[in-house]
């Protein structure tokens, strides 16, 4: 060996060690091949006098001999409550027609109108196939069913990652295309008919009803394109960054959804049906950096979206996990969300007023903050399984859009704040 | 051998013992968790026996051991075994030739059985065509070697574990415990600690040194980095009052004149001092010199 002093094998001996020992996360801890892998939660989550759901998902995942993972995921939940059907709050008692037309509903003097036959089951499928291919390649194709009484959902979906860099860069670019039918029962309403309130019980009601019909189901397509890189930045860190362009057509009302017809003296004179554009483009752009410290990690997220309906969004997410010297952990988590209101979006309309075509008083694309507070508490159990709690505060605060209160409007809550606990208990085995 | 791991009380905290590599392995941890300390244990144990199992020559079932039994066709590997097989490539490059993980198959014509069992340089001669890194074609997924060749692991595979053990008893500890723990790895002599012990105190180890017949061990401190041994063990051939070293120099298939018996060497990573120690051992009768030109800490023995 022609090696001389000035041949620095040490320094060039911890060059390649370092490769070797950085690069090859392998280790016993990683997960079986052959063995499923299962994750099971239940979800509790409620609005203060509003909806109720309890969600229970049974999720498995078995990785083969050649790197090839199967995930098959199970949701069901049950929905129940009261969600508001987008009209203000009066001085007076209001009656409002059930969507079927099979019912009426009567709300409280200054109450912000809730319709309280909410209610569905919903019974969810999901599955994806991750295929290692040649070169640094992985493919995944999956696809969703997702069934409730009026609404059933199903797509398919595909993501090619190429990895570079001895696995520390990761492009990736995929799509998603989802069919959606909703089948209400009542039929869809016609966009801006006045719901019909007098007279219930009646032949006239049930003609006049039926004339605000406009047939009994309809449907939208969304077609979803994802660019993604995800980078190690060093043997801590590691960031995420997406693209997303989601288009979507087709039937994108809300057919349970009304806007009030208020006089100049802000007395509501009827409800009409609103109606939404049908077609939405969104952007979205997601940044994620993760950082491991010497026993706690830092997760934190920001989105930002932008849709041809003028919603911007914001959405700051923080997530702390802190190892206890016991082997349990405990992560409080932060959230932070923001949007701007859809170009037409409005608590109401003033009776004289043109009316555009496409009309919304549903406070989800409406002007609104939210926060979130929680806390998880996870333990491994004896077995190798581990068992977490997690515990949520949430608070959704609509806001005006600058539309101004007229007459006893002044006196209602028009945009009403909405507090919910959402409790979920997780196993893994 | 028996896959158990035995976990037993000693000054400062625990000491898991268990069997791998046909090399009896321990693990120290100094802390008073015996919980931690077991946990720390069966991840260690689990990582050795998860490399013996996929590196070991000796089992056919193993990944070395389907990579030499289709040898000649083109083989799919995963990016484990490509980091290792460029590691590999780095310490051919690095030694001018002299480390190669093709050698094995010399093995077929030198049993150093303390016989004098000497070997003719035709059988040598018809063994050394299998020989040779440079005939190896491999990348990222693949790898493919001649039919006839051999890849023998066994020059690093030992000391990869133990700088893996470290890594995941480092891993375990950030997930499970507050503070720092000490921690010492040694598989049969190849051995690596996290840091010093508390109050920044040195680990002494004894080392046993495979050379010397009786069971002589001598102690090395240390607080930082791996240690690793290289030596003739007890194997060697007599002939004519000539001792034959197992240290072969793969250029010319006869083993190196005059090495010293056993060579231990300090080194950031484990990995590290195994391959300073055996290319020192290659050097010969130039080993020391070897080593003090590199200005590699290291005990010897001659």
């Amino acid at each position: 060996m022609q090696l001389t002093k000035t041949t620095d094998l040490k320094g060039l001996l911890t060059t390649a060690t370092c490769a070797l020992l950085t690069t090859n996360q392998v280790s016993a801890t990683e997960t079986a091949v052959d063995e499923w892998q299962f994750d099971t939660a239940i979800m509790y989550y409620g609005e203060s006098d509003r909806v109720t759901a309890v969600e229970g998902i049974v999720a498995g995942q078995k990785t083969f001999a050649d790197e090839q993972v199967l995930n098959l995921k199970v949701t069901v939940d049950a929905l129940t409550g009261a969600s508001a059907n987008g009209a203000v709050a009066q001085p007076d008692v209001q009656t409002f027609t059930r969507p079927s037309g099979n019912g009426q509903y009567q709300v409280k003097a200054k109450q912000t109108p809730l319709d309280d036959t909410f209610h569905d089951t919903r019974l969810q499928l999901t599955g994806s196939w991750s295929q290692p291919l040649y070169h640094d390649y992985t493919w995944t194709v999956g696809g969703n069913l997702s069934k409730e009484y009026d609404y059933l959902s199903v797509s398919v979906n595909s993501n090619l990652a190429r990895d570079f860099n001895k696995k520390n860069t990761t492009v990736s670019a995929g799509f998603s295309y989802a069919f959606d039918q909703i089948e209400p029962e009542g039929g869809l309403p016609k966009a801006l008919s006045e719901m019909t309130v007098e007279q219930f019980g009646s032949t006239e009601f049930d003609a006049l009803f039926e004339q605000t019909r406009i047939g009994s189901s309809d449907d939208k397509n969304t077609l979803d394109l994802l660019l993604g890189l995800t980078q190690v930045i060093n043997r801590n860190t590691i960031v995420q960054l997406n693209y997303s362009y989601s288009d979507v057509s087709g039937y994108l009302t809300d057919p349970f959804k009304v806007v009030s017809v208020v006089n100049q003296q802000g007395y509501s004179q009827r409800a009409i049906y609103e109606h939404r554009p049908d077609s939405r483009t969104k952007h979205a752009v997601f940044a994620q950096l993760k950082t491991h410290f010497s026993n706690t990690v830092l997760d934190a997220s920001y989105r930002y979206m932008t849709d041809d309906w003028q919603i911007d969004s914001h959405t700051l997410d923080l997530r702390y996990h802190m190892a206890l010297n016991n082997g349990h952990y405990i992560e409080p988590h932060i959230r932070y969300y923001t949007q701007t209101a859809a170009e037409f979006y409005t608590p109401f309309i003033i009776e004289g007023q043109s009316i555009n075509q496409d009309i919304s008083a549903d406070y989800r694309i409406g002007e609104m903050d939210a926060y979130t507070f929680g806390i998880k508490y996870g333990m491994p159990m004896n077995s190798g399984d581990s068992l977490a709690f997690r515990l949520e505060y949430y608070r959704q605060s609509p806001k005006s859009d600058g539309t101004a209160a007229v007459g006893v409007l002044n006196d209602v809550e028009l945009y009403e704040t909405i507090d919910a606990v959402i409790a979920q208990v997780s196993y893994s085995f | 051998m028996i896959r158990e791991v035995e976990c037993t009380k000693r000054d400062k905290g625990y000491a898991i013992i268990f069997d791998a590599m046909a090399s009896p392995c321990e693990v120290l941890i100094d802390s008073p968790e015996q919980w931690l300390a077991s946990l720390i244990g069966e991840q260690v144990a689990g990582e050795a026996w998860r490399i013996e199992d996929k590196y070991s020559r000796y089992q056919t079932t193993s990944v070395c051991g389907q990579l030499n039994a289709n040898a000649g066709k083109k083989c799919p590997i995963d990016s484990e075994t490509f980091h290792l097989l460029q590691f590999a490539d780095q310490c051919y490059q690095l030694s001018d030739g002299l480390f190669d993980i093709t050698s094995g198959v010399l093995r077929k014509a030198w049993h150093f059985d303390c016989s004098d069992n000497i070997p003719s340089q035709q059988q040598i001669d018809r063994l050394l065509p299998f020989v040779g890194w440079q005939q190896l074609e491999f990348d990222e997924n693949h790898l493919q070697m001649q039919q006839g060749m051999e890849i023998d692991f066994g020059g690093i595979g030992k000391e990869y574990a133990v700088d893996k053990a470290i890594l995941l008893a480092n891993q375990v500890i950030a997930q499970h415990a507050k503070n720092s723990v000490p921690v010492l790895v040694n598989f049969g002599g190849d051995l690596a600690v996290n840091g010093p012990r508390d109050k920044e105190q040195a680990w002494h180890v004894g080392v046993e040194h495979p050379s010397l017949a009786a069971h002589s061990t001598m102690v090395v401190t240390i607080k930082q980095g791996a240690i690793a041994t290289s030596g003739d063990a007890k194997r060697f051939l007599l002939k004519d009052g000539r001792r034959y070293s197992h240290v072969l120099n793969v250029k010319t298939g006869w083993p190196v004149e005059n090495p010293p018996k056993s060579i231990t060497v300090a080194a950031p990573k484990c990995i590290q001092a195994g391959l300073l120690a055996t290319l020192a051992l290659l050097q010969g009768k130039n080993a020391t010199k070897f080593l003090k030109t590199q200005d590699i800490t290291h005990w010897q023995i001659s």
